[in-house]
């Protein structure tokens, strides 16, 4: 536990020392602020529904920029070596920058609540929806976090890492519209794979187990893969 | 027995680790590399004694680097074994690696950390225990000279000082075995000569095993030698033991 403090320490300090970390920030405040005073103005509903689904596609555009560094840029500067031939196990090394990453991710989730907040105080929003919007919002984080740190793990160029997290990912949320181009069994295999397909339900309220599983099993088969790919030298 | 470090960890060898006089360190039997069909590294054996300085020495892309790398457990070996005290550096490679300090070619610091501060995340990193961190970063900041610096961003650093402040982290842990690829890499004469001397310094007291092409820095810092020559040990000798190295290396070569 104290190593992973130690690397997680490290992690929090490359990522926030970064303009990377902060111009991801800066650019999820202001367009979810702009698409917040427009959707409130423009329908004067009280749910976050449509907020949700904007956070959706900025989180799918954004996270790669957040992970391509991850481990590209420690394999571009040889400092992958300095840490796998350090007395540490590499589930520590993954753990510690999915961590990092991910606070990131969730403190722009959390920066989000204060619009839920203006609706409880101007308006009388239904509250399970809003809850449950937000479990998928940090679900959605985990896994694109995973896959991008997974992708970063693959390559030393950043790019290539951004490119291939925001591939997957653009995949996933099309697999149930070309479900029905494909013959049975990868049809439904398709469908059960669609990013939107699980989201949705979550995000306006209908919470199921499958959902939540969905997310998870990714999270962590993408943590593995990159725990694998480390161990593979 | 137990393999104590001044760093404050202490960790029980296991039976078998060194030979019969108890001095050997380093013990590589077998090992090789491929990349798909090519050999980077052809099968070979080679014992380091403890408290000896080795060069292996070759010219570029002989393989000097990637037996480095094995034997710092960055590499897993395609065939063989190595021994690090006794620690198999595949299947132990959380101890073996414990006793080992690691200065790769192409100096890896962490360019938004200041000296100190990446001195304390690599003894933190190495097991030293926190009670003894201030104290180790302080002796390797002695030793490597690095008191002018110790505030500063390693970004802003020197070529010279940030060779000296990858010294500083891969002996932090007060490791008993210190691998250098390429010490003196890029480096000018004086930094060259200091970084010789601090080598000869450390002899005895760590084991040393570097890399080099340059001849002369051979004859000057280590005790004996290895020849590699696409990815083959070609012979080992000990430098007293060679009149002139110029004349055994092209006569091997």
């Amino acid at each position: 536990m104290r190593v992973l403090g130690v690397l997680l320490r490290k992690e929090l300090q490359a990522t926030f020392t970064s303009p990377i970390g902060f111009t991801i920030i800066a650019v999820f405040l202001l367009v979810m602020g702009y698409t917040f005073s427009l959707t409130l103005i423009a329908t004067r509903v009280a749910n976050l529904n449509y907020i949700f689904h904007q956070i959706y596609v900025l989180s799918i555009l954004l996270v790669p920029a957040a992970t391509m560094r991850a481990f590209a840029e420690e394999r571009a500067t040889d400092t992958l070596e300095l840490l796998l031939t350090s007395p540490i196990q590499e589930t520590s090394i993954v753990v510690a920058k999915f961590l990092a990453t991910f606070t990131l991710i969730l403190g722009m989730i959390v920066g989000s609540a204060v619009y839920a907040v203006i609706l409880g105080v101007y308006g009388d929003p239904d509250w399970g929806p809003i809850y449950s919007g937000y479990l998928a919002l940090v679900l959605l984080a985990a896994f694109l976090v995973s896959i991008g740190i997974f992708m970063s793990s693959l390559t030393e160029n950043q790019v290539v890492a951004a490119a291939l997290t925001l591939g997957i990912a653009l995949m996933l949320w099309y697999a149930d519209s070309v479900s029905g181009m494909l013959p049975s069994p990868f049809d439904s295999l398709a469908l059960n794979l669609s990013l939107i397909g699980h989201f949705h339900p979550l995000a306006i309220g209908s919470v199921f187990l499958s959902d939540i599983g969905y997310f998870v099993t990714l999270t962590l088969l993408a943590l593995f893969l990159t725990i694998r790919r480390l161990k593979a030298r | 027995m137990t393999i104590a470090t001044s760093a404050g960890g202490a960790i029980a060898s296991p039976a078998g680790a060194q030979d019969a006089d108890g001095a050997l360190t380093i013990s590589a039997r077998g090992v090789s590399k491929r990349y798909q069909s090519f050999a980077a590294l052809h099968p070979l054996d080679l014992d380091i004694r403890r408290g000896e300085v080795f060069c292996l020495m070759g010219p570029n892309g002989s393989g000097k680097s990637t037996f480095i790398r094995i034997l710092a457990g960055y590499l897993a070996p395609s065939s063989g074994t190595v021994s690090i005290c006794g620690y198999d550096i595949v299947t132990d490679g959380l101890s073996a690696r414990r006793l080992i300090g690691y200065v790769p070619e192409r100096v890896p610091l962490y360019n938004f950390m200041r000296v100190e501060e990446f001195l304390r995340f690599a003894a933190r990193l190495r097991g030293v225990e926190e009670r003894n961190v201030s104290r180790e970063v302080t002796r390797v900041v002695e030793l490597l000279a690095l008191g002018e610096v110790v505030r500063k961003p390693i970004r802003t650093l020197s070529r010279g000082f940030r060779q000296r402040v990858a010294l500083a982290q891969a002996l932090v842990h007060d490791p008993e075995i210190l691998v250098l690829d390429e010490p003196t890499n890029g480096l000018d004469p004086r930094q060259i000569m200091e970084t010789r001397s601090l080598i000869r310094t450390l002899a005895g007291r760590h084991t040393v095993l570097m890399t080099s092409h340059i001849l002369s820095e051979v004859e000057k810092t280590a005790h004996r030698v290895g020849l590699l020559l696409n990815g083959k040990l070609l012979g080992v000798r000990g430098i007293s033991e060679i009149d002139d190295l110029e004349a055994w290396f092209l006569s091997v070569t």
